[in-house]
């Protein structure tokens, strides 16, 4: 908690920090891993109530289109919430498809959803195909920053709506269905419903995250918005930073997008074994993630 | 309270559930006996509502529930605790507990649930352990845990699928008396249980299923005296 409002502080100074020639390439990479991070945080929501998305790559594609295409019309902000709108509503007909399908079923549901989004925006005439989408920046490039503080504001966002969660009844709700869906259904929790609105609200996050990544990235490719690496990126992160808390993803995003930036930079080609070497020795030696770091006992209550 | 018409459950060719017809009346303790694959398991699957049956009716306080969805049936009064205890293992007692009570009744609130879980825990005597992680009860803890969970959504009938298997002669004649509590409370019992003296010291009323039908019906002497239900048990006499 106090954690969680230390970082989204240090996010909201950093562009105020004297950080010399590399401020540019220090605030791009920020504003990417706070999109990254919110992702997670995203995806985490489902994965509370057990249910294990490769779609979450999908979503944030969705929203990344959906905003580029809204933005001439809407303007930067209504243009963003169309942008979660759009990922929350195509969830919602997933969820409804598939939200009775448990773990290994499920993920490949999902991931046949990714499928038919990337080739449905590869083929569609207004998305530009394969040739690509030119977007305008954020607030059509009035303010150098702009993009920046939306960044903080929707990981700001996806931060307090997990803390949120983790701390009202419907946290006990989404905690009984991962932990024996029979058995909470029997105590009086309506499942499917608790399981859709996480699907719902996490895919809104997870498109308002890919909106400003598209004003950011100013270019996008159905190759780059659907990659199956960001869905996968999506559900590394909660696991590399401690499932089902909000810190968990928070750090672990902002961490592994820092260190995935850096090893670019020093190794280069080499540097997704690095990754990869990294990522499975946490796994192995904490298996609950950063966070168990911090407090050895509590069983998800970051 | 309960009634149940003609209710049939068929798994590929096995009829796991056959014409079964029972009623249950308010304030008693009806107890459901067989011999293993009887289909007792079955039956209060189809009263809790995780399976659903391929013909019958199922009525509960006047009110057709055949179809409906478990958690409504949870919500109308109709509690159930598991044979295999399934606490949520990452929760503590307190919080498992909180789920039923939470959830047992639509839109409870926070307070009100933390004080049926306050008298819940105290009446199964779980109230030492209420900070423990479910994951770590014995056996006897689990098993109060299960029947404590289901009394958390304030059932006006209790569905108990042999919540003694497995228990020390004390520890169930502790259980005995725990279930005794819940129906002096006002709630009513259906359970199912292998173990005879269990039954006859509780049951008001037995009922025996054999090859998924209702073979006899009635006090426990009775239905101990009964061939069919010797034959049941014991298998035909050559």
């Amino acid at each position: 908690m106090i954690l969680v409002g230390l970082l989204l502080l240090v996010a909201l100074v950093l562009p105020g920090l004297p950080l010399g020639e590399w401020r540019a390439f220090l605030l791009d990479t920020a504003q990417f891993a706070f999109l990254i991070s919110a992702l997670a945080l995203a995806w985490d929501l489902l994965a509370r109530t057990g249910q294990l998305s490769l779609a979450h790559g999908a979503f944030f594609g969705l929203g990344a289109y959906a905003a580029a295409l809204a933005a001439p019309a809407l303007g930067t902000l209504p243009a963003l919430l169309v942008g979660g709108v759009v990922a929350g509503a195509s969830s919602l007909f997933l969820g409804l498809a598939t939200l009775r399908l448990h773990g290994m079923y499920f993920a490949i549901a999902t991931l046949a959803f990714s499928e038919v989004m990337r080739t449905l925006v590869l083929k569609a005439p207004f998305t530009g195909g394969a040739i690509g989408l030119p977007v305008q920046p954020a607030f059509g490039g009035a303010f150098p920053l702009g993009g920046y503080y939306l960044a903080v504001g929707v990981l700001a966002l996806a931060a307090g709506i997990s803390l949120l969660l983790s701390r009202s009844r419907l946290h006990y709700a989404m905690a009984a269905t991962r932990q024996g869906e029979a058995v909470a259904r029997v105590l009086g929790v309506p499942v499917i419903r608790v399981k859709l609105l996480a699907f719902m609200i996490s895919a809104f996050l997870a498109g308002l995250a890919g909106g400003v990544y598209a004003m950011k990235t100013l270019f996008l490719s159905p190759y780059d918005a659907f990659g199956l690496g960001r869905a996968v990126e999506a559900l590394v992160i909660p696991i590399f930073g401690g499932l089902y808390t909000t810190t968990g993803p928070l750090l672990g995003g902002l961490i592994i997008v820092s260190l995935e930036t850096w090893l670019r930079l020093r190794i280069g080609e080499g540097y997704l074994v690095v990754y990869g070497v990294i990522l499975v020795l946490t796994i192995l030696f904490l298996p609950r993630g950063l966070v168990s770091l911090f407090h050895r006992k509590g069983a998800g209550h970051a | 309270m309960l009634s149940v018409q003609g209710l049939c459950k068929r798994f590929g060719g096995v009829t796991a559930a056959n014409e079964v017809s029972l009623q249950v009346a308010p304030g008693e303790i009806l107890a459901v006996i067989g011999p293993n694959g009887a289909g007792k398991s079955t039956l209060l699957n189809l009263l809790s509502g995780l399976l659903r049956p391929d013909e019958g009716r199922i009525e509960f306080l006047g009110q057709e529930i055949t179809h409906a969805p478990p958690e409504v049936r949870t919500w109308k009064g109709l509690g159930r605790a598991f044979q295999i205890v399934q606490p949520f293992p990452e929760m503590s007692v307190w919080e498992n507990l909180l789920v039923g009570a939470l959830y047992g009744k639509p839109s409870t609130p926070r307070k009100v649930a933390e004080r049926v879980v306050a008298e819940v825990i105290e009446l199964t005597g779980l109230a030492p352990k209420a900070q423990t992680p479910a994951g770590e009860l014995t056996l006897l803890e689990d098993k109060r845990l299960e029947l404590a969970r289901a009394l958390c959504t304030q059932p006006r009938l209790l569905l108990l699928d042999e919540v003694m298997a497995g228990l020390r002669p004390s520890e169930a004649l502790e259980a005995v008396a725990l279930v005794r509590r819940i129906r002096d409370s006002g709630v009513t019992v259906l359970f199912i249980e292998h173990l005879m003296p269990v039954v006859r010291a509780l049951a008001d009323r037995v009922v025996v299923m054999d090859y998924g039908r209702v073979i006899a019906e009635g006090p426990y002497d009775a239905v101990a005296a009964n061939p069919k239900v010797r034959e049941a048990y014991l298998g035909r006499a050559q």
